[in-house]
């Protein structure tokens, strides 16, 4: 039987939980990309492939264009962590081993939120991340199962 | 001295605080480069240079290029600048030019070839180990990314195999490739202990490859095992002590790495089996068994702001750890304490943003074995308990 104080208990951390969401908005980013890509959802998985810049093509041939924030920028820190479930440093060493070992590439960066928007809406193939709501026809927000 | 200060200075003042990578045709060619400037103290003894009087003699510039023309197709090539002591002078080098073919790349699988002066896939670091940013540390351990004989572990001129397999459990990528080994003197001085009359040489197919790695999705573990066998020539000059002869190594490497939110634990154990064949009568080895491992583990306070530390061994022959056999070899001409090291370093990593990284080492030395023969030629002057202080300064785009 559930106790008074466990219930209490359990009150306090729902409430937490709705709160934590609320307060540091981390439900809402989306990955986001061109709408030329013809994809609609990625598993977890598929997306660090794209993100990690080991898989370079869309399944209709159109190359990838990653686009990213700088390391330190909070969105970037949370897309990384909750979307792609892997920590930010981690990120930062697969494109550097990939750039100075001549393996591969590293994502474009780009300084702002805004900036990332216009590069997605008009970059055939690109990738990104947005924080809440997308407006622009020329964006798809992409579903990650 | 004063104009070295001035370098890195200059580093810190140039660099952007956010330095773009230079990309052109639409993104497809990328251009990105790193310099790097370290001064050292050392209680005793040479390393990088001059350092129980002030070393500045370890700086590192490299500047790539890479280009995807298609999803399937990659060019690449970096240019690096190095000086470190009177190992490297600072002449530029191709550290690495190749073509990269990849015909399957999908969410299950990539399997592709690559063609050209190729990084060797060898242990945690040695892919990018003169990128001050990639490395745990300002020194790599050197029980086992001997800096002493770099270019023995850095590259080769030939062709490489790779095959990734993404799986719900984990990832596994295998790369396979042969070729010939890149030498210059101080692989000489490290096989052969001075710069002797005659040269060695790679000749045909002297170099072959394999590293297999598994990784959880991710990539909280890493696990890793790879290899690497190569057979150098020794072709004695007329007037040479020495022989014309072969040097074959087997130099193996299992990793370990644990990445948490706030730390990672790292930890690797390699041996190398080395004979020298017919060098004659008067070189003193024929059979070594190199050994090293090291544990490391690194917090980040912030996550800009990370401390680490590591602890380390090496053996010139694992049969003979406190190099009693080897220094009666060389008639007790050379000491024991040359034969091992083990160290303990403790290390700050500081990025200021991220294109620009400040570090500060210490290292406590018991034994000379992780030193260049090079910078200290003569055996009299080794001091076997030693320490180092280092600073460095690394700037990126």
């Amino acid at each position: 039987m559930i106790s008074r104080r466990s219930f209490r208990n359990i009150l306090r951390l729902l409430l937490g939980l709705g709160l934590g969401c609320a307060s540091v908005h981390a439900c809402p980013q989306d990955l986001i990309a061109h709408g030329d890509t013809g994809v609609e959802t990625l598993t977890r998985n598929e997306a660090r492939l794209f993100f990690t810049m080991r898989l370079k093509n869309w399944p209709n041939g159109t190359l990838v264009k990653v686009f990213v924030l700088p390391d330190n920028n909070a969105l970037h820190n949370r897309f990384s962590n909750e979307v792609l479930g892997l920590y930010p440093y981690q990120l930062r060493r697969v494109w550097d081993r990939q750039i100075f070992s001549g393996t591969g590439q590293a994502p474009t960066t780009v300084s702002s939120e805004q900036e990332m928007l216009d590069r997605v809406a008009t970059t055939p193939g690109a990738i990104g991340y947005a924080d809440g709501p997308v407006e622009n026809p020329s964006i798809r927000v992409l579903e990650v199962r | 001295m004063r104009t070295r200060l001035c370098v890195a200075a200059l580093l810190t003042c140039l660099a952007p605080s956010r330095a773009p990578a230079l990309e052109l045709v639409d993104g497809k060619l990328q251009v990105h480069g790193f310099a790097s400037q370290a001064v050292l103290k050392s209680t005793d003894n040479n390393y990088f240079g001059n350092s129980p009087g002030t070393s500045f003699d370890f700086t590192e510039i490299g500047l790539n290029a890479s280009y995807q023309s298609t999803p399937s197709l990659l060019f690449s090539g970096q240019l690096l600048v190095r000086r470190a002591g009177e190992m490297y002078d600072g002449t530029p080098s191709l550290d690495y030019g190749l073509v990269d073919f990849t015909p399957i790349s999908d969410t299950e699988r990539r399997l592709g070839v690559r063609l050209g002066r190729i990084k060797n896939p060898f242990g945690l670091y040695n892919e990018t180990r003169d990128v001050p940013f990639t490395r745990p540390s300002i020194f790599l351990p050197q029980v086992i990314y001997y800096d002493k004989i770099r270019n023995a572990l850095l590259s080769y001129d030939g062709i490489m195999f790779y095959g990734d397999r993404y799986l719900e459990q984990g990832n596994l990528s295998l790369n396979l490739g042969v070729g010939q080994s890149v030498i210059d003197d101080n692989v000489e001085w490290a096989y052969l202990g001075d710069d002797v009359e005659g040269d060695l040489s790679a000749e045909g197919i002297n170099w072959g490859i394999g590293s297999l790695w598994f990784s959880t999705p991710a990539d909280e573990l890493k696990l890793g095992l790879s290899a690497i066998l190569t057979e150098t020539e020794f072709d004695a000059d007329p007037e040479s002590f020495l022989t014309p002869g072969t040097i074959n190594v087997f130099d193996w490497v299992a990793s370990f790495q644990y990445n948490a939110a706030d730390w990672t634990i790292s930890a690797e154990y390699s041996r190398a089996p080395t004979r020298w064949n017919d060098l004659g009568p008067y070189f003193p080895f024929e059979d070594q068994v190199l050994e090293g491992y090291y544990l490391q583990g690194a917090y980040r306070l912030r996550p800009n702001l990370e401390i680490m530390t590591r602890y380390e061994e090496g053996f010139a022959n694992r049969h003979d750890r406190d190099g009693r056999e080897l220094s009666d070899l060389t008639g007790g001409t050379t000491p024991r304490s040359d034969f091992f090291s083990k160290i303990w370093t403790l290390g700050l990593r500081w990025d200021l943003d991220p294109n620009i990284m400040f570090r500060l080492e210490f290292q406590r030395h018991d034994g000379t074995y992780a030193l260049s023969i090079r910078e200290n030629p003569d055996p009299g002057d080794l001091v076997r308990e030693w320490d180092v202080f280092a600073a460095s300064v690394s700037v990126r785009f």
